[in-house]
């Protein structure tokens, strides 16, 4: 394995979580809804996830555990923000707070229990193309389904027209509810779904990238994740480009690190940050004066009758 | 139902009264309340996990004579109101176990007279304040000796927390370590600037071994760079537990905390009227940390490495013995001199042929 | 079965009383209730969570050290989100008023100085947090870039800052290497309002800012203008007012509060700086605002509010040996509940049998 190879592999698995995360939050904000309860979800996904895995010895039915945790978390948003209409900015926040509690409770008993991290799946053929080969063909289910994630998104959102009128309740809920379209019920799936995204998400760390549980182990993912989706301008591919830039920066800089680059680590460590203002500055002087967040993002929905 | 003022006070009464409040602290004379504040979540499998397992240990050996209170994840902000409810709670002997806590228990001991600290490193004593800390950089020597025998591409990968003198002068003696068996040795170090980051631990254990490096030290407390190391097929430590379990193949040995027997010793002074204020900063032989039993090395390796450990422990190796040269070529210390322990505690500077870069 | 809510053509005072008090009945129920399923006398570990925080003086004062900087910082973050600009990078500005005001500190350090060091240094920390969240408003007037994410990436940009400091150039050169800078010059710290305690004036500083944000939003144009430009955008325009102009205002005001939360915590709680100065006071705040209703009297009383579940956890540790996590998970609920019970406030709320329109 070329040394091209190898940090395109670690760049990979650094970017995965943060995509699916991603992608899954960007649904979410596409139907109006902003929750800022990433790391709360994510987390929960990491503890049951993991949890799961130990009692019943099987990654796939961890997998699971972990996805249904993050949309039980969601419930919990969905039904203080969607029923009661209750401020979501601050119901994310407090479900970020419940979630590294909870999952504290959850993981307790599974500190210090270790698992082999779930195998690489060779997708034949493919796996031993030069250069790239190993590296987006030779890993691990979860690179897999982010890709699918991304294109299968992109495709619901722009190609579909249920897609298109998930769009809608983010543009204008009054007027896609004047058209007849449930709007909290299309909020309420695209909530669950950001929740079992995050979920997933959360259960990579805890089986693959780290094979086992410690309490705040998400350590601000979550955050970065909402960060990418802004970023992204609320377009799947471009969320891709953005976890795959944030990654990359991040792995680059400890390359560069222990390749002895005289620069102190915090302005390093600060790289990916910094990077990723930037980045967007220049995409958006690109494109002056265009809106691009969802025109109702954050503001409850109640149906007038 | 009228509910007049009285009987609203009186309730509020009986809950503050239930809350346990008010109550001067003689009133708990006996057991001896023992009081942990940790910087980390009791989980965090490394720092605050292992001053746990010794506050167990402590309840063990003590039995009814002791009752102990931890109290996790405390930012320094907020330590001094920790230590004082404590305190009011009847806690007389309060174990402060993080270095960003020492300036906190320095402004609250005087507050607190009859309550007696010990911080977990710190920079002075005071009427009722301890230092305590553990010289775990004899185990990075043992480390550097192993690494040394066992690295076959000559370089050390160090995942190393932060910029702090315990943490560079860590990595100053394994490759003195090192260098006593193969002066060519190299090594690569990657601050992951947190005590504790999984991920960002594990990202930095596979550019290391991606750069070359076939033996992992970490100075970070997750198993997550040993699990790496263990995935990869070359070589890694334990840090703060015993981690050979994460790492059957990969897990050479453990550098394993063990505050139970201080805070036992502690205890009993308080009870016994004798504690006085120390400044202790214990060896191999004091038993604040142990190596791990040595795996995945032949015969001949776990017998240098235990002699090592032993030379270490016995005093006849000292890791500090000069001379000792700077890497920017002066000399730090003397043929036939020694470090003193204030210079080490203090060492901000890397060792010639460590080629490493500090802040600033 | 199903929910249905309809918004109340007016607030009505009555609900407003009853909301809170309704949200506290809930919390005290299935807190009871969770208590006991821990095996604990639920009504030791509702007085331990509720009653201790505010049971004597001292308890009084770390009350008010623990709200401070929530209140602070929320009184700005409701100019902001109020007029819909999403600054959630308060913990960066924090960072940096501490930054800043830290530096009048060293730089006075050791040198003849006087009672002009602690207001120099709380302006200086007012202009360190102002010129960090300007940053996510230049970039958003001048370059339409999401201050979402400008914002909180500089949170991590701030934190690393102080972190290079003080591991780097402002290190403590009698402190053994060790990362922290000096211990602050008595003139250079908040005076304590108590002999014994810790309460400092920055609390009562606090309350003048709470009272000042009031007198804005309620009283002057521009509070008007505030409000108008979140609430009817195309209006506020009609009406002349700049959402650029407005967008610099209230983020330069945050960042100022911010930074100054920043510097009184250092320089009244802590007396240095260190690598970490903020259990995330910033992101805290976010909610703070919000369960205030972006209203300055109402993050006072939602800080205080805060402050309180924050130390019944620290106390449930010490007196319940409740592990933290429960006491993270009791908070949650606790937010929950609260949040829940303001939506009677907005809505009424009734319960339909039967399949009605789609909602």
């Amino acid at each position: 394995m070329t040394m091209f190879e190898a940090i395109l592999l670690t760049i990979i698995t650094a970017s995965t979580p943060l995509l699916i995360a991603a992608v899954g939050q960007l649904v979410v904000e596409r139907s109006g809804v902003l929750n800022l309860g990433m790391e709360g979800m994510m987390i929960m996904g990491a503890a049951c996830g993991f949890a799961v895995a130990i009692l019943t010895g099987n990654s796939a039915i961890g997998i699971v555990a972990a996805i249904i945790a993050g949309m039980a978390m969601s419930l919990i948003f969905a039904a203080l923000t969607l029923g009661l209409a209750a401020n979501q900015v601050a119901s994310g926040l407090a479900l970020s707070i419940f979630g590294l509690g909870l999952s504290g409770v959850i993981g307790a008993p599974f500190v210090g229990a270790k698992r082999d991290a779930m195998p690489r799946l060779d997708l034949p053929v493919l796996s031993d193309l030069p250069i790239i080969g190993k590296a987006l063909f030779g890993q691990d289910p979860y690179v897999y389904a982010s890709f699918a994630l991304t294109f299968g998104v992109w495709w619901f959102l722009f190609r579909t027209r249920p897609g298109l009128v998930l769009r809608a309740c983010g543009e204008s809920h009054a007027s896609a509810h004047a058209l007849g379209y449930p709007v909290l019920k299309i909020r309420l799936l695209a909530i669950l779904f950001g929740g079992g995204c995050a979920g997933l998400a959360g259960s990579y760390l805890s089986l693959v990238y780290t094979p086992f549980w410690s309490p705040g182990m998400t350590a601000g993912r979550g955050w970065i994740a909402l960060a990418i989706v802004v970023f992204a301008s609320w377009l799947p591919w471009r969320a891709m480009a953005g976890a795959y830039l944030f990654g990359g920066i991040t792995i680059l800089q400890l390359h560069a690190q222990g390749a002895g680059v005289r620069i102190p680590s915090q302005l390093m460590a600060a790289l990916p940050y910094l990077v990723t203002i930037i980045a967007l500055v220049i995409i958006m002087s690109r494109r002056t004066g265009q809106q691009t967040a969802p025109a109702s993002l954050g503001t409850p929905f109640v149906p007038d009758r | 139902m009228q509910i007049n003022r009285r009987q609203v006070l009186q309730g509020a009464t009986a809950l503050g009264a239930a809350a346990g409040l008010g109550q001067p602290a003689f009133a708990q004379a006996n057991p001896l309340q023992v009081g942990f504040i940790y910087v980390g979540p009791v989980g965090d499998f490394g720092w605050s996990t292992m001053h746990d397992v010794g506050r167990k240990r402590l309840e063990e050996v003590m039995g009814p004579a002791v009752k102990t209170t931890a109290v996790e994840a405390v930012a320094a902000n907020d330590m001094e109101r920790v230590a004082t409810q404590l305190a009011r709670q009847g806690h007389r002997l309060i174990f402060t176990t993080s270095f960003s806590f020492f300036q906190p228990t320095m402004r609250v001991a005087p507050t607190l007279p009859n309550v007696f600290f010990e911080s977990a490193t710190g920079t002075r004593t005071a009427d009722n304040v301890s230092l305590y800390n553990a010289r775990f950089y004899e185990g990075r020597y043992v480390q550097g000796v192993i690494a040394a025998r066992k690295s076959k591409t000559k370089t050390i990968g160090y995942i190393a927390a932060f910029p702090v003198p315990e943490v560079i002068h860590a990595i100053n003696t394994v490759m003195r370590g090192a260098w006593s068996v193969d002066p060519s040795m190299k090594i690569r170090v990657i601050w992951a600037n947190a005590w504790f980051n999984p991920g960002r631990e594990a990202d930095a254990a596979r550019a290391l071994i991606d750069q070359g490096c076939d033996v992992i030290c970490q100075h970070t407390d997750s198993p997550a760079p040993l699990q790496l190391a263990n995935e990869r097929g070359v070589f890694g430590f334990g840090q703060a537990s015993d981690m050979t379990r994460f790492a059957p193949k990969a897990h050479l040995t453990s550098s394993v905390n063990n505050w139970g027997d201080y805070y036992v010793e502690r205890a009993k002074a308080v009870i016994a009227g004798t504690w006085k204020p120390g400044d202790v900063w214990g060896g191999l032989n004091s038993g604040m940390f142990k190596l791990a039993a040595f795996t995945n090395m032949t015969p001949e390796e776990a017998s240098e490495a235990q002699k090592v450990a032993e030379a270490l422990s016995s005093g006849r190796l000292h890791p500090f013995d000069g001379p000792i040269v700077r890497a920017d070529g002066t000399e730090a210390v003397a043929a036939g001199g020694r470090l003193t322990d204030d210079q080490i505690r203090a060492m901000n500077y890397f060792y010639r042929g460590v080629e490493v870069s500090l802040p600033a | 079965m199903r929910l249905v809510l309809t918004k109340r053509e007016d607030a009505s005072p009555w609900m407003s009383l009853v909301s809170p008090l309704v949200a506290v009945a809930l919390t005290l129920v299935s807190g009871a209730v969770m208590f006991v399923l821990l095996g604990l006398d639920p009504i030791k570990a509702l007085g331990i969570y509720f009653i201790s925080p505010i049971s004597d003086v001292w308890a009084l004062q770390e009350l008010a050290v623990k709200a401070t900087p929530l209140v602070l910082i929320s009184v700005g973050l409701s100019l902001c989100y109020l007029s819909n600009n999403w600054n959630i990078g308060a913990e960066g500005q924090f960072v940096m008023g501490a930054i800043f005001g830290g530096a009048v500190a060293i730089a006075t350090h050791g040198v003849a100085n006087g009672p002009w060091v602690f207001p120099a240094m709380m302006l200086a920390g007012m202009v360190g947090g102002a010129l960090l969240a300007l940053v996510p408003a230049l970039l958003k007037t001048r370059f339409s870039a999401n201050e979402i994410l400008t914002s909180l990436m500089l949170v991590y940009v701030a934190e690393l800052l102080l972190d290079w400091l003080v591991r780097g150039p402002w290190r403590d050169p009698q402190g053994f290497n060790f990362p922290q800078s000096v211990m602050f010059e008595p003139e250079a710290q908040a005076l304590r309002l108590m002999a014994d305690g810790r309460v400092n004036i920055g609390s009562l500083i606090a309350v003048v800012v709470v009272i000042l944000g009031a007198i804005l939003l309620g009283r002057t144009l521009k509070g008007f203008e505030i409000r108008l430009v979140g609430e009817a955008p195309r209006a506020a325009r009609f009406a002349g007012f700049s959402e650029k102009r407005m967008t610099w205002t209230v983020f330069a005001i945050s960042g100022a509060l911010a930074g100054l939360a920043g510097i009184i915590e250092v320089a009244g709680t802590m007396g240095q700086l260190q690598p970490s100065i903020s259990p995330g006071y910033g992101f805290t705040a976010i909610i703070v605002a919000f369960l205030g209703r972006l209203n300055p009297v109402g993050c006072l009383i939602a800080g205080l509010f805060l402050a309180v579940t924050f130390i019944g956890g620290e106390n449930a540790q010490i007196s319940l040996r409740l592990p933290l996590d429960v006491t993270r998970v009791f908070q949650g609920m606790l937010l929950f509940y609260v949040l829940a019970c303001d939506a009677f406030l907005t809505y009424r709320i009734r319960l339909v049998r039967g399949e009605g329109a789609a909602a």
